[in-house]
Protein backbone atom coordinates (compact mmCIF):
# COMPACT_ATOMS: atom_id res chain seq x y z
CA UNK A 1 0.00 0.00 0.00
CA UNK A 2 0.80 3.46 -0.86
CA UNK A 3 1.85 5.71 1.93
CA UNK A 4 2.33 9.56 2.18
CA UNK A 5 6.21 9.96 2.82
CA UNK A 6 6.03 13.84 3.04
CA UNK A 7 2.96 15.02 5.44
CA UNK A 8 1.66 18.22 6.73
CA UNK A 9 5.09 19.83 7.95
CA UNK A 10 6.70 19.75 4.60
CA UNK A 11 3.76 21.38 3.39
CA UNK A 12 3.85 23.50 6.35
CA UNK A 13 7.53 24.82 5.39
CA UNK A 14 7.11 24.78 1.64
CA UNK A 15 4.68 27.26 2.58
CA UNK A 16 7.00 29.29 4.93
CA UNK A 17 9.69 28.96 3.11
CA UNK A 18 8.44 30.72 -0.36
CA UNK A 19 6.33 33.29 2.65
CA UNK A 20 9.84 34.40 3.27
CA UNK A 21 10.84 34.82 -0.20
CA UNK A 22 7.98 36.50 -1.19
CA UNK A 23 8.61 39.08 1.93
CA UNK A 24 11.83 40.02 0.92
CA UNK A 25 10.98 40.43 -2.64
CA UNK A 26 7.74 43.07 -1.48
CA UNK A 27 10.51 44.28 1.07
CA UNK A 28 13.24 44.56 -1.40
CA UNK A 29 11.52 46.10 -4.37
CA UNK A 30 9.55 48.75 -1.74
CA UNK A 31 13.44 49.48 -0.39
CA UNK A 32 13.67 50.57 -4.51
CA UNK A 33 11.03 52.57 -5.59
CA UNK A 34 11.99 55.69 -4.89
CA UNK A 35 11.21 59.65 -5.61
CA UNK A 36 13.96 62.47 -5.16
CA UNK A 37 16.11 59.50 -3.85
CA UNK A 38 14.05 59.17 -1.28
CA UNK A 39 11.83 55.55 -0.73
CA UNK A 40 8.21 56.32 -0.43
CA UNK A 41 7.36 52.45 0.54
CA UNK A 42 10.27 52.78 3.34
CA UNK A 43 7.61 51.52 5.93
CA UNK A 44 6.72 48.44 4.11
CA UNK A 45 10.32 47.52 3.32
CA UNK A 46 10.86 47.99 6.84
CA UNK A 47 7.98 45.71 7.72
CA UNK A 48 8.87 43.60 5.48
CA UNK A 49 12.56 42.83 6.43
CA UNK A 50 10.98 42.75 9.88
CA UNK A 51 9.18 39.53 8.76
CA UNK A 52 10.76 38.13 6.18
CA UNK A 53 13.43 35.86 7.89
CA UNK A 54 11.25 34.52 11.04
CA UNK A 55 8.76 31.85 8.29
CA UNK A 56 11.83 30.72 6.22
CA UNK A 57 13.56 29.83 10.13
CA UNK A 58 10.64 28.60 11.44
CA UNK A 59 9.94 26.26 8.22
CA UNK A 60 13.79 25.06 8.28
CA UNK A 61 13.63 24.31 11.93
CA UNK A 62 10.37 21.87 10.76
CA UNK A 63 11.67 20.56 7.97
CA UNK A 64 14.79 18.98 9.99
CA UNK A 65 12.09 18.02 12.90
CA UNK A 66 10.90 15.85 10.24
CA UNK A 67 13.67 13.83 8.87
CA UNK A 68 14.12 10.45 10.12
CA UNK A 69 17.45 11.45 12.19
CA UNK A 70 17.13 15.19 13.16
CA UNK A 71 20.42 15.38 14.49
CA UNK A 72 22.23 14.42 11.18
CA UNK A 73 21.17 17.61 9.56
CA UNK A 74 24.48 18.79 9.59
CA UNK A 75 25.33 16.28 6.61
CA UNK A 76 23.29 18.29 4.11
CA UNK A 77 26.35 20.91 4.20
CA UNK A 78 29.39 18.20 4.82
CA UNK A 79 28.23 17.37 0.74
CA UNK A 80 27.16 19.47 -2.15
CA UNK A 81 25.48 17.46 -4.93
CA UNK A 82 24.21 19.59 -7.89
CA UNK A 83 21.89 17.02 -9.40
CA UNK A 84 19.65 17.18 -5.83
CA UNK A 85 17.20 19.63 -5.87
CA UNK A 86 17.34 19.33 -2.32
CA UNK A 87 21.08 19.86 -1.21
CA UNK A 88 21.06 23.01 -3.74
CA UNK A 89 18.00 23.78 -1.55
CA UNK A 90 19.34 23.63 1.56
CA UNK A 91 22.39 25.90 0.91
CA UNK A 92 20.12 28.21 -0.60
CA UNK A 93 18.09 27.96 2.25
CA UNK A 94 20.72 29.39 4.43
CA UNK A 95 22.40 31.85 2.34
CA UNK A 96 18.98 33.17 1.88
CA UNK A 97 18.09 32.59 5.56
CA UNK A 98 21.64 34.53 6.24
CA UNK A 99 20.68 37.63 3.81
CA UNK A 100 17.17 38.09 4.96
CA UNK A 101 18.53 38.44 8.83
CA UNK A 102 21.31 40.81 7.43
CA UNK A 103 18.39 42.70 5.73
CA UNK A 104 16.70 42.90 9.04
CA UNK A 105 19.43 44.05 11.27
CA UNK A 106 20.51 46.84 8.60
CA UNK A 107 16.56 47.99 8.90
CA UNK A 108 16.34 47.89 12.91
CA UNK A 109 16.39 52.01 14.22
CA UNK A 110 18.80 52.45 16.42
CA UNK A 111 17.54 52.15 19.72
CA UNK A 112 16.32 48.64 18.93
CA UNK A 113 19.69 47.69 17.59
CA UNK A 114 20.76 48.95 21.47
CA UNK A 115 18.40 47.46 22.86
CA UNK A 116 19.18 43.61 21.71
CA UNK A 117 23.02 44.65 22.39
CA UNK A 118 22.22 45.81 25.50
CA UNK A 119 20.61 41.91 26.20
CA UNK A 120 23.92 40.15 25.26
CA UNK A 121 26.67 40.01 27.93
CA UNK A 122 29.51 42.95 28.00
CA UNK A 123 31.70 40.76 28.06
CA UNK A 124 31.04 38.80 24.94
CA UNK A 125 33.31 41.66 23.13
CA UNK A 126 33.69 40.27 19.75
CA UNK A 127 29.54 40.23 19.53
CA UNK A 128 29.52 43.74 20.62
CA UNK A 129 31.91 44.77 17.73
CA UNK A 130 28.90 43.86 15.43
CA UNK A 131 27.09 46.78 16.92
CA UNK A 132 27.00 48.93 14.27
CA UNK A 133 24.81 50.87 12.09
CA UNK A 134 24.31 49.26 7.98
CA UNK A 135 21.34 51.38 7.63
CA UNK A 136 23.15 52.12 3.88
CA UNK A 137 23.69 49.00 2.76
CA UNK A 138 20.17 48.56 2.41
CA UNK A 139 19.93 48.89 -1.10
CA UNK A 140 23.35 46.43 -1.45
CA UNK A 141 21.44 43.69 0.62
CA UNK A 142 17.95 43.66 -1.09
CA UNK A 143 19.98 43.81 -4.64
CA UNK A 144 21.80 40.41 -3.70
CA UNK A 145 19.00 38.92 -2.23
CA UNK A 146 16.91 39.52 -4.50
CA UNK A 147 18.04 36.27 -6.37
CA UNK A 148 18.14 34.42 -3.45
CA UNK A 149 14.73 34.94 -2.99
CA UNK A 150 13.81 34.27 -6.08
CA UNK A 151 15.80 31.20 -5.87
CA UNK A 152 14.22 30.37 -2.75
CA UNK A 153 10.75 30.84 -3.98
CA UNK A 154 11.16 28.72 -6.95
CA UNK A 155 13.41 25.97 -5.32
CA UNK A 156 10.28 24.50 -3.48
CA UNK A 157 8.45 23.93 -7.07
CA UNK A 158 11.47 22.83 -8.30
CA UNK A 159 11.85 20.14 -5.30
CA UNK A 160 8.58 18.70 -6.47
CA UNK A 161 8.84 19.33 -10.34
CA UNK A 162 12.16 17.51 -10.88
CA UNK A 163 11.54 14.14 -9.37
CA UNK A 164 10.13 12.61 -12.50
CA UNK A 165 8.49 9.37 -10.77
CA UNK A 166 5.69 11.42 -9.71
CA UNK A 167 3.62 12.84 -13.03
CA UNK A 168 1.42 15.44 -10.98
CA UNK A 169 4.57 17.65 -10.66
CA UNK A 170 6.91 16.72 -13.15
CA UNK A 171 5.90 19.67 -15.43
CA UNK A 172 8.11 22.68 -16.38
CA UNK A 173 5.22 24.82 -14.73
CA UNK A 174 5.09 23.55 -10.80
CA UNK A 175 8.59 25.62 -10.35
CA UNK A 176 6.80 28.90 -12.02
CA UNK A 177 3.65 28.38 -10.30
CA UNK A 178 5.16 28.53 -6.63
CA UNK A 179 6.98 30.92 -7.74
CA UNK A 180 4.58 33.54 -8.24
CA UNK A 181 2.66 31.67 -5.22
CA UNK A 182 5.17 32.66 -3.16
CA UNK A 183 5.02 36.38 -4.09
CA UNK A 184 1.54 37.15 -4.06
CA UNK A 185 1.81 35.21 -0.09
CA UNK A 186 4.52 37.37 0.73
CA UNK A 187 3.03 40.64 -0.51
CA UNK A 188 -0.47 39.39 0.99
CA UNK A 189 1.15 39.00 4.57
CA UNK A 190 2.97 41.99 4.34
CA UNK A 191 -0.06 44.12 3.51
CA UNK A 192 -1.65 41.94 6.37
CA UNK A 193 1.17 43.19 8.83
CA UNK A 194 0.94 46.33 7.94
CA UNK A 195 -2.89 46.51 8.56
CA UNK A 196 -2.81 44.96 11.51
CA UNK A 197 -0.09 46.87 12.89
CA UNK A 198 -2.17 49.37 14.72
CA UNK A 199 0.44 51.62 16.05
CA UNK A 200 1.67 53.06 12.39
CA UNK A 201 -1.97 52.51 10.37
CA UNK A 202 -1.20 51.69 7.36
CA UNK A 203 -1.39 54.56 4.41
CA UNK A 204 -3.28 54.29 1.31
CA UNK A 205 -0.69 54.75 -1.17
CA UNK A 206 0.76 51.56 0.84
CA UNK A 207 -2.23 49.50 0.80
CA UNK A 208 -2.48 50.51 -3.12
CA UNK A 209 1.28 49.91 -3.78
CA UNK A 210 0.98 46.47 -1.86
CA UNK A 211 -2.42 45.26 -3.58
CA UNK A 212 -1.69 46.05 -7.06
CA UNK A 213 1.85 43.80 -6.46
CA UNK A 214 -0.50 41.10 -5.17
CA UNK A 215 -3.21 41.73 -8.39
CA UNK A 216 0.44 41.06 -10.69
CA UNK A 217 1.54 37.82 -8.70
CA UNK A 218 -2.30 36.37 -8.63
CA UNK A 219 -2.33 36.76 -12.31
CA UNK A 220 1.08 35.49 -13.04
CA UNK A 221 0.24 32.40 -11.06
CA UNK A 222 -3.42 32.02 -12.84
CA UNK A 223 -1.70 32.24 -16.23
CA UNK A 224 0.73 29.34 -15.11
CA UNK A 225 -2.11 27.05 -13.54
CA UNK A 226 -4.57 27.25 -16.65
CA UNK A 227 -1.54 25.93 -18.89
CA UNK A 228 -0.86 23.10 -16.45
CA UNK A 229 -4.04 22.01 -16.39
CA UNK A 230 -4.12 22.28 -20.41
CA UNK A 231 -0.84 21.25 -21.00
CA UNK A 232 -1.23 18.31 -18.49
CA UNK A 233 -4.69 16.95 -20.60
CA UNK A 234 -2.49 17.10 -23.46
CA UNK A 235 0.17 15.41 -22.44
CA UNK A 236 1.35 11.69 -21.89
CA UNK A 237 -1.13 9.19 -20.60
CA UNK A 238 1.14 9.21 -16.94
CA UNK A 239 0.03 13.14 -16.91
CA UNK A 240 -3.80 12.86 -17.77
CA UNK A 241 -3.98 9.86 -15.53
CA UNK A 242 -2.81 12.20 -12.63
CA UNK A 243 -4.61 15.22 -13.24
CA UNK A 244 -7.70 13.46 -12.82
CA UNK A 245 -6.55 13.61 -8.82
CA UNK A 246 -7.68 17.15 -9.41
CA UNK A 247 -10.37 16.65 -12.27
CA UNK A 248 -12.75 14.76 -10.37
CA UNK A 249 -10.42 12.35 -7.85
CA UNK A 250 -9.93 13.51 -4.27
CA UNK A 251 -8.61 16.83 -4.11
CA UNK A 252 -10.99 17.84 -6.83
CA UNK A 253 -13.27 20.08 -4.37
CA UNK A 254 -9.66 21.34 -2.44
CA UNK A 255 -8.30 22.70 -5.52
CA UNK A 256 -11.05 24.04 -7.65
CA UNK A 257 -13.71 25.58 -4.79
CA UNK A 258 -10.76 26.20 -1.55
CA UNK A 259 -7.93 26.98 -3.92
CA UNK A 260 -8.53 28.43 -7.26
CA UNK A 261 -12.09 29.87 -6.10
CA UNK A 262 -11.44 30.87 -2.61
CA UNK A 263 -7.90 31.11 -2.61
CA UNK A 264 -7.15 33.30 -5.95
CA UNK A 265 -9.91 34.28 -7.56
CA UNK A 266 -12.04 35.98 -4.89
CA UNK A 267 -8.96 37.71 -3.45
CA UNK A 268 -8.50 38.56 -6.99
CA UNK A 269 -11.26 40.30 -7.96
CA UNK A 270 -11.93 42.14 -4.14
CA UNK A 271 -8.40 43.87 -4.79
CA UNK A 272 -9.27 44.20 -8.75
CA UNK A 273 -12.61 45.83 -7.40
CA UNK A 274 -10.46 48.12 -5.23
CA UNK A 275 -8.66 49.36 -7.61
CA UNK A 276 -10.71 49.74 -10.22
CA UNK A 277 -12.20 53.26 -9.40
CA UNK A 278 -8.66 54.55 -8.85
CA UNK A 279 -7.35 53.57 -12.26
CA UNK A 280 -10.17 53.99 -14.64
CA UNK A 281 -12.17 56.77 -13.09
CA UNK A 282 -9.60 58.49 -11.80
CA UNK A 283 -10.71 59.06 -8.32
CA UNK A 284 -9.23 58.61 -5.18
CA UNK A 285 -8.01 55.13 -3.94
CA UNK A 286 -10.35 54.40 -1.02
CA UNK A 287 -8.10 51.19 0.36
CA UNK A 288 -11.18 49.59 2.57
CA UNK A 289 -9.39 48.08 5.53
CA UNK A 290 -11.97 44.77 5.54
CA UNK A 291 -11.37 44.18 1.97
CA UNK A 292 -8.15 44.17 2.11
CA UNK A 293 -7.49 42.06 5.42
CA UNK A 294 -9.89 39.65 3.71
CA UNK A 295 -8.08 39.84 0.58
CA UNK A 296 -4.97 39.24 1.91
CA UNK A 297 -5.95 36.40 4.25
CA UNK A 298 -7.56 33.88 1.29
CA UNK A 299 -4.34 35.07 -0.43
CA UNK A 300 -2.65 33.37 2.61
CA UNK A 301 -4.91 30.59 2.74
CA UNK A 302 -4.61 29.86 -0.65
CA UNK A 303 -1.30 29.77 -1.13
CA UNK A 304 -1.41 27.50 1.67
CA UNK A 305 -3.80 25.05 -0.07
CA UNK A 306 -1.75 25.14 -3.48
CA UNK A 307 1.36 23.38 -1.50
CA UNK A 308 -1.20 20.85 0.48
CA UNK A 309 -2.70 19.72 -2.84
CA UNK A 310 0.66 19.29 -4.37
CA UNK A 311 2.39 17.56 -2.02
CA UNK A 312 -0.01 14.87 -1.39
CA UNK A 313 -1.57 14.57 -4.79
CA UNK A 314 1.59 14.51 -6.52
CA UNK A 315 2.59 11.43 -3.84
CA UNK A 316 -0.50 9.66 -5.09
CA UNK A 317 0.53 9.86 -8.62
CA UNK A 318 2.72 7.14 -10.37
CA UNK A 319 3.54 5.89 -13.46
CA UNK A 320 3.02 2.19 -12.97
CA UNK A 321 -0.31 2.61 -10.73
CA UNK A 322 -2.25 5.44 -9.28
CA UNK A 323 -1.03 5.16 -5.80
CA UNK A 324 -3.91 4.63 -3.42
CA UNK A 325 -6.65 5.26 -6.05
CA UNK A 326 -6.84 1.36 -6.80
CA UNK B 1 43.73 -12.33 -13.52
CA UNK B 2 42.00 -8.91 -15.44
CA UNK B 3 39.03 -7.88 -13.01
CA UNK B 4 36.06 -8.35 -15.00
CA UNK B 5 33.62 -5.38 -15.17
CA UNK B 6 29.62 -7.08 -13.61
CA UNK B 7 26.61 -5.82 -14.21
CA UNK B 8 23.88 -7.39 -11.93
CA UNK B 9 20.35 -8.26 -13.26
CA UNK B 10 17.39 -10.35 -12.53
CA UNK B 11 15.00 -12.35 -14.85
CA UNK B 12 11.85 -13.13 -14.13
CA UNK B 13 9.63 -15.38 -15.67
CA UNK B 14 6.09 -14.45 -13.83
CA UNK B 15 3.78 -17.09 -15.56
CA UNK B 16 5.54 -19.44 -13.22
CA UNK B 17 4.63 -17.46 -10.39
CA UNK B 18 1.86 -18.86 -7.76
CA UNK B 19 2.31 -16.18 -5.36
CA UNK B 20 3.12 -18.68 -2.89
CA UNK B 21 5.15 -15.53 -1.02
CA UNK B 22 8.21 -17.57 -0.32
CA UNK B 23 10.24 -14.80 -1.90
CA UNK B 24 9.09 -12.55 0.37
CA UNK B 25 9.52 -14.29 3.31
CA UNK B 26 13.09 -15.62 2.40
CA UNK B 27 14.13 -12.01 2.14
CA UNK B 28 12.48 -11.30 5.66
CA UNK B 29 14.50 -13.33 7.65
CA UNK B 30 17.79 -12.97 5.05
CA UNK B 31 17.75 -9.40 5.66
CA UNK B 32 15.75 -8.81 9.29
CA UNK B 33 13.49 -6.48 8.02
CA UNK B 34 11.14 -4.98 10.38
CA UNK B 35 7.96 -5.83 10.97
CA UNK B 36 4.97 -4.22 8.85
CA UNK B 37 8.19 -3.58 5.65
CA UNK B 38 9.29 -5.64 2.52
CA UNK B 39 11.75 -5.72 0.30
CA UNK B 40 9.95 -7.15 -2.21
CA UNK B 41 6.99 -7.60 -3.20
CA UNK B 42 4.04 -9.47 -5.42
CA UNK B 43 1.47 -7.71 -7.41
CA UNK B 44 -1.48 -9.20 -7.86
CA UNK B 45 -3.99 -8.36 -11.05
CA UNK B 46 -6.85 -10.09 -11.54
CA UNK B 47 -8.79 -10.03 -14.84
CA UNK B 48 -12.70 -11.26 -15.76
CA UNK B 49 -15.28 -12.59 -13.91
CA UNK B 50 -15.83 -16.51 -13.67
CA UNK B 51 -15.64 -18.02 -16.30
CA UNK B 52 -13.80 -15.75 -18.25
CA UNK B 53 -11.04 -14.68 -15.68
CA UNK B 54 -7.16 -14.44 -15.02
CA UNK B 55 -4.78 -13.75 -12.80
CA UNK B 56 -1.03 -12.63 -13.03
CA UNK B 57 1.13 -12.31 -10.25
CA UNK B 58 4.04 -9.89 -10.87
CA UNK B 59 6.97 -10.28 -7.91
CA UNK B 60 8.82 -6.97 -7.87
CA UNK B 61 11.40 -5.16 -5.96
CA UNK B 62 14.23 -2.67 -6.19
CA UNK B 63 14.80 -2.75 -10.37
CA UNK B 64 18.73 -1.45 -9.52
CA UNK B 65 18.23 0.53 -12.66
CA UNK B 66 21.22 2.07 -14.49
CA UNK B 67 20.44 5.53 -14.03
CA UNK B 68 18.78 5.56 -10.54
CA UNK B 69 16.23 8.34 -9.75
CA UNK B 70 16.60 7.78 -5.73
CA UNK B 71 20.55 8.02 -6.12
CA UNK B 72 20.67 11.24 -8.21
CA UNK B 73 18.16 13.57 -5.90
CA UNK B 74 19.77 12.03 -2.33
CA UNK B 75 21.15 15.24 -1.25
CA UNK B 76 23.87 13.75 1.13
CA UNK B 77 24.96 10.84 -1.01
CA UNK B 78 23.96 7.80 1.19
CA UNK B 79 21.86 6.71 -1.44
CA UNK B 80 24.61 5.56 -4.12
CA UNK B 81 25.30 2.62 -6.64
CA UNK B 82 27.94 -0.08 -6.87
CA UNK B 83 29.60 -0.43 -10.33
CA UNK B 84 28.36 -3.59 -10.76
CA UNK B 85 24.34 -1.93 -10.63
CA UNK B 86 23.66 -2.51 -7.15
CA UNK B 87 22.03 0.58 -5.58
CA UNK B 88 22.83 0.81 -2.10
CA UNK B 89 22.04 2.82 0.87
CA UNK B 90 24.81 3.81 3.33
CA UNK B 91 23.08 4.11 6.46
CA UNK B 92 25.16 6.45 8.27
CA UNK B 93 24.60 8.90 5.95
CA UNK B 94 21.03 8.98 5.35
CA UNK B 95 19.55 11.69 7.28
CA UNK B 96 15.79 10.03 6.56
CA UNK B 97 14.54 12.94 4.24
CA UNK B 98 12.76 10.44 2.58
CA UNK B 99 13.21 12.58 -0.91
CA UNK B 100 14.71 9.10 -2.52
CA UNK B 101 11.44 6.86 -1.63
CA UNK B 102 9.14 9.51 -3.66
CA UNK B 103 11.95 9.80 -6.20
CA UNK B 104 11.45 6.03 -6.84
CA UNK B 105 8.84 4.74 -9.84
CA UNK B 106 8.66 1.63 -8.19
CA UNK B 107 7.98 2.70 -4.81
CA UNK B 108 10.48 0.00 -4.09
CA UNK B 109 11.82 1.09 -0.50
CA UNK B 110 10.70 1.56 2.91
CA UNK B 111 11.17 3.97 5.41
CA UNK B 112 12.81 2.09 8.69
CA UNK B 113 10.96 3.40 11.32
CA UNK B 114 13.32 2.32 13.98
CA UNK B 115 16.66 3.88 12.83
CA UNK B 116 14.93 6.77 10.89
CA UNK B 117 16.62 5.73 7.40
CA UNK B 118 15.53 4.54 4.71
CA UNK B 119 16.40 0.91 3.16
CA UNK B 120 15.64 -1.18 0.27
CA UNK B 121 16.41 -4.68 -1.87
CA UNK B 122 20.51 -5.02 -1.59
CA UNK B 123 20.52 -7.51 -4.11
CA UNK B 124 21.61 -9.56 -1.16
CA UNK B 125 25.03 -8.20 -1.85
CA UNK B 126 26.48 -9.40 1.04
CA UNK B 127 25.88 -13.10 -0.49
CA UNK B 128 26.46 -12.24 -3.91
CA UNK B 129 29.58 -10.86 -2.99
CA UNK B 130 30.17 -14.46 -2.04
CA UNK B 131 29.16 -16.10 -4.93
CA UNK B 132 25.93 -16.86 -3.78
CA UNK B 133 22.67 -16.14 -5.41
CA UNK B 134 20.00 -13.79 -3.42
CA UNK B 135 18.07 -15.43 -1.15
CA UNK B 136 14.63 -14.09 -2.73
CA UNK B 137 15.92 -16.28 -6.20
CA UNK B 138 17.71 -19.31 -4.11
CA UNK B 139 14.10 -19.81 -2.26
CA UNK B 140 11.49 -19.76 -5.09
CA UNK B 141 10.00 -23.03 -5.46
CA UNK B 142 8.53 -22.39 -9.01
CA UNK B 143 12.16 -21.14 -10.21
CA UNK B 144 10.45 -17.70 -11.13
CA UNK B 145 13.62 -15.42 -10.91
CA UNK B 146 17.26 -15.78 -12.67
CA UNK B 147 19.97 -14.02 -11.20
CA UNK B 148 23.01 -13.23 -13.04
CA UNK B 149 25.52 -10.86 -14.53
CA UNK B 150 24.72 -9.45 -17.67
CA UNK B 151 28.35 -8.97 -18.81
CA UNK B 152 29.43 -12.58 -18.37
CA UNK B 153 28.04 -14.42 -21.72
CA UNK B 154 27.85 -17.69 -20.26
CA UNK B 155 25.90 -16.68 -17.88
CA UNK B 156 21.50 -17.94 -18.15
CA UNK B 157 20.24 -14.69 -17.80
CA UNK B 158 22.11 -13.86 -21.01
CA UNK B 159 20.20 -16.75 -22.84
CA UNK B 160 17.06 -16.11 -21.83
CA UNK B 161 17.33 -12.34 -22.80
CA UNK B 162 18.75 -13.38 -26.26
CA UNK B 163 16.32 -16.22 -26.82
CA UNK B 164 12.81 -14.68 -24.92
CA UNK B 165 10.51 -11.94 -25.50
CA UNK B 166 10.64 -9.25 -22.40
CA UNK B 167 9.82 -6.27 -21.51
CA UNK B 168 11.40 -4.04 -18.04
CA UNK B 169 8.13 -1.43 -16.06
CA UNK B 170 7.93 1.96 -16.56
CA UNK B 171 10.73 2.41 -19.51
CA UNK B 172 9.70 6.02 -20.00
CA UNK B 173 10.79 7.29 -16.66
CA UNK B 174 14.26 7.18 -17.90
CA UNK B 175 15.63 5.22 -14.91
CA UNK B 176 16.80 1.91 -17.55
CA UNK B 177 15.12 -0.55 -14.83
CA UNK B 178 17.25 -4.30 -14.38
CA UNK B 179 14.23 -6.62 -13.48
CA UNK B 180 14.07 -8.18 -16.66
CA UNK B 181 9.62 -9.73 -16.89
CA UNK B 182 9.80 -12.41 -19.52
CA UNK B 183 6.29 -12.65 -21.86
Amino acid sequence: MHEFNWGLLIVVYLFLGGLSAGLFFAAGLANYLTVDDKPVYARVARMGALLAPWPVAIGSGLLILDLGNWYRFYKLFLHFRWQSPMSIGSWLLTVFTLIAFLYLFAWLKEDERKWIFSKIPATWKQVHRLNVDISSWREKIAMVGFPFSIGVGIYTGVLLGAVSARPFWNTNLVAQMFLFSALSSGAAALLLAMILDRKNPIEKHETKFLVTLDVVFISLELFIILPYIIHGQLSSQAVKDALTLILGGPYTVVFWVFFLFLGLLVPLAIEVYELFPSIFKGREFHGSRNMALTAAGLVLFGGFLLRYIFVYAGQMSSFHRMGMLQ
Amino acid sequence: MAIKKKRYALVIDSRKCINCKACVVACKAENKVPVGNFRNRINEERKGEYPKLSINFEPEQCHHCTDPSCVRVCPTGASWQRKDGIVLVNYDECIGCRYCMIACPYDARYFNEEEGVVDKCTFCSHRVDKGDIPACVETCPSKVRVFGDLEDPTNRIHELLSTRRYRVKEPQTGNGPQLYYLL
